[in-house]
């Protein structure tokens, strides 16, 4: 009995050892298709996860190196505690205060896209710095110059031989070692998405009736589970668009001014403030918009104005119980996972 | 004896020719194709200070940067068979990147091409979707190379800039950078600008073996690309022009602006 015993503590240590060790840091950087989600998007064949290669990306992420003065990093304007968001500006801020021209969404599932910002000019992942670096009103930086930088210093060489195995930094790697990094952000462990793959989560009668509710009001445009149906649509912000023409800017067709990119509502209670330009400060007002607010235009969105009426009628009750539905989008996992925060010196 | 001798020799050195002549000649060979920029028929400077060339409506201009990109090569043999030059996924092989103010970036050398008589030559201006798709890419389509438009992926496939007295635009600049290729299912309007050209050897067939590298001297005229097919391109209108729907015209002119001016 007692060798017995013995042996079985063996065996159980063993098992322990292996889990602890073993195991997460597999997980770690394993990229992951949640069950309710499409199949991704992202040319993975191209740019597999690699633990060295997300972490050269985490750091290229917090990093002001990659602005012209030094002082801007992406993470000035994409938050982890707000999903990547920007909470306190409604049009982004860049290097020398320069106020951008819209507001910065959060980064979340960004693998399962195709196409990103607010008129999905950029249509793949690794281009999405690129935006950002060369945009005179956020970093306001050369790519060439960018390399430059990294190539004379010995922290990211060490960094770039060991993500890529070679110690020649190009802009390809610098690029895929962030895509790497954002690619991970994976969103999908939200209380919805326990309730929805029937982990154990329930939803309270007032959220079921939320969910209800949107499905049949708002699921047209904010579809599937990554709550949008990766569309452009106007939906009524604005009779006129001399301002931001939208996704005219980028198909030059005028059937397409004034649509935007319809958003993913996954943390949207954190997202504030909302639509392309921060328009709105809460999610009251964006229920009054579309329930008073919708304004008529050639390429109005039909689905807001169908028999004559403009908007999406909602009863007092409805308001509510879509309020509290769409906090149970909220994913607390996702904002205080360690592997995305700023990496230690 | 002296006569064997004489014989000996006679046939050694015949071998010798015939493997001299024969062998390489069933050997992958390699062939040049030089882009030689030009306007009308003066040879073309960058960055003169004053404007020396005339398009053809009369409106005086030089020329500050021409560069364009060349893809997806083709050579034609005459059993109409092709070769095509390979295309490696992340952009390594297959892309060049003609630069008026880099000498040695207008001469290609295709390299390991099957022996033959080749017959036409065919290329794309641009660099197709396909290649856009996949994402962050190398050599010539590093996007750190300033050809990549970052508001609107995809790269600048042509783009010419310079002064011109003409232009409205601030210093008489004018900027033409012609890029486009997205197609996206259900919308019609998105421009493809990329143009493939085919030139024909007309006869004077470039024979490609292991021990002669033919050379192919094409000729792009500025003049043409201002006055072709697509338009006659003046600098009075619009001379900053950055996006796909405004450089239709000037894809078209540039399809019909490489000429074949000789092989040797
Ligand atoms: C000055 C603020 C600012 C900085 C710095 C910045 N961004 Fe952004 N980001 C924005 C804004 C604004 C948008 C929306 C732009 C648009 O739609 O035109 C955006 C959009 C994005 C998106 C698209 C999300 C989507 O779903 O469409 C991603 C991803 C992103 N940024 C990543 C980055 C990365 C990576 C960096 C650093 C290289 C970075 N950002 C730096 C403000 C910023
Ligand atoms: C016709 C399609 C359509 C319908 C229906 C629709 N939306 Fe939207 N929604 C959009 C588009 C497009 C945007 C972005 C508009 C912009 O910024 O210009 C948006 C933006 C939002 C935003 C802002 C998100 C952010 O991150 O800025 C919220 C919140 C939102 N919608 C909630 C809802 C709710 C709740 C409903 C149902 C009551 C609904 N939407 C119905 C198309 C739609």
């Amino acid at each position: 009995m007692k060798l017995f015993c013995g042996c079985f503590c063996v065996w159980a240590l063993t098992i322990v050892g292996c889990t602890t060790d073993v195991e997460p840091i597999k997980d770690r950087y394993a990229f992951e298709v949640p069950a309710n989600f499409p199949v991704p998007h992202y040319t993975f064949q191209n740019n597999p996860v690699t633990a060295d290669g997300f972490e050269l990306g985490r750091i290229l992420f917090y990093d002001g190196m990659l602005s012209r003065d030094g002082n801007i990093s992406c993470s000035s304007c994409h938050q982890q505690h707000v999903a990547f968001a920007d909470p306190l500006h409604r049009l982004s801020i860049g290097v020398d205060e320069r106020v951008g021209t819209r507001n910065a969404p959060a980064i979340q599932n960004i693998a399962f896209k195709k196409f990103f910002f607010w008129d999905g000019g950029v249509n793949h992942v690794d281009f999405v710095p690129i935006a950002a670096i060369l945009n005179p009103l956020e970093m306001d930086e050369s790519l060439a110059s960018v390399v430059a930088k990294l190539k004379a210093d010995e922290k990211y060489r060490t960094r770039f031989e060991a993500a890529f195995k070679t110690d020649e930094i190009n802009s390809q790697r610098m690029l895929h070692a962030l895509a790497q990094f954002m690619n991970m952000m994976v969103s999908a462990n939200s209380r919805y998405d326990r309730y929805i793959r029937n982990e154990g989560e329930q939803l309270s009668a007032s959220e079921l009736r939320g969910l209800a509710a949107f499905r049949h009001k708002c699921a047209s445009c904010h579809a599937t589970d990554l709550f949008t149906d990766d569309d452009f649509r106007n939906n009524g912000l604005d009779a006129s668009f001399e301002k931001d023409t939208g996704r005219e800017r980028i198909t030059e067709f005028a059937g397409d001014r004034g649509k935007f990119k319809v958003p993913s509502l996954r943390n949207v209670a954190l997202t504030k403030p909302y639509m392309h330009d921060g328009r709105f400060k809460t999610l009251e007002e964006v229920l009054n918009h579309y329930q008073s607010g919708v304004k008529d235009s050639e390429t109005l969105d039909p689905i807001l104005y169908s028999n004559g009426v403009l908007g999406i009628a909602m009863t007092e009750q409805e308001r509510t119980d879509i309020l509290s539905f769409l906090h149970t989008l909220t994913d607390e996992s996702f904002i205080r996972d360690k592997r995305f925060s700023q990496p230690p010196n | 004896m002296k006569n064997f001798k004489l014989l000996l020799i006679t046939v050694a050195f015949l071998v010798a020719a015939c493997s001299e002549n024969e062998e390489p000649a069933d050997t992958n060979g390699s062939l040049k194709i030089e882009f030689d920029n030009v306007v009308g028929s003066a040879n073309l400077q960058l960055n003169s200070t004053n404007q020396p060339y005339t398009n053809s409506l009369g409106e005086t201009f030089n020329v500050t940067w021409l560069t364009y990109y060349i893809s997806n090569i083709k050579l034609k043999r005459a059993d109409g068979s092709y070769y095509i030059d390979p295309v490696v996924n992340d952009g390594s092989k297959g892309y060049y990147l003609i630069d008026e103010a880099d000498a040695a970036s207008q001469v290609l050398t295709l390299q390991n091409i099957p022996p033959g008589e080749y017959t036409e030559l065919t290329f794309t201006v641009g660099v197709d979707a396909n290649q856009v798709t996949q994402g962050a890419q190398v050599g010539v389509l590093d996007p750190a190379k300033g050809l990549f438009w970052s508001w609107n992926s995809g790269y600048i496939f042509f783009a010419i800039e310079g002064i011109a007295a003409a232009s409205t635009q601030p210093e008489n600049v004018f900027q033409y950078h012609v890029g486009g290729y997205k197609l996206i299912s259900g919308n019609a309007n998105l421009v493809n600008n990329l143009r493939d050209v085919t030139l024909s050897f007309n006869g004077d067939n470039p024979i490609v073996n292991g021990s002669k590298t033919p050379e192919v001297h094409l000729l792009m005229d500025v003049l043409k690309a201002f006055n072709g097919p697509g338009s006659t391109v003046t600098f009075t209108a619009n001379a900053s022009r950055h996006s796909p729907v405004a450089c239709v015209d000037i894809a078209n002119n540039v399809q019909a602006a490489f000429v074949v001016d000789h092989i040797h």
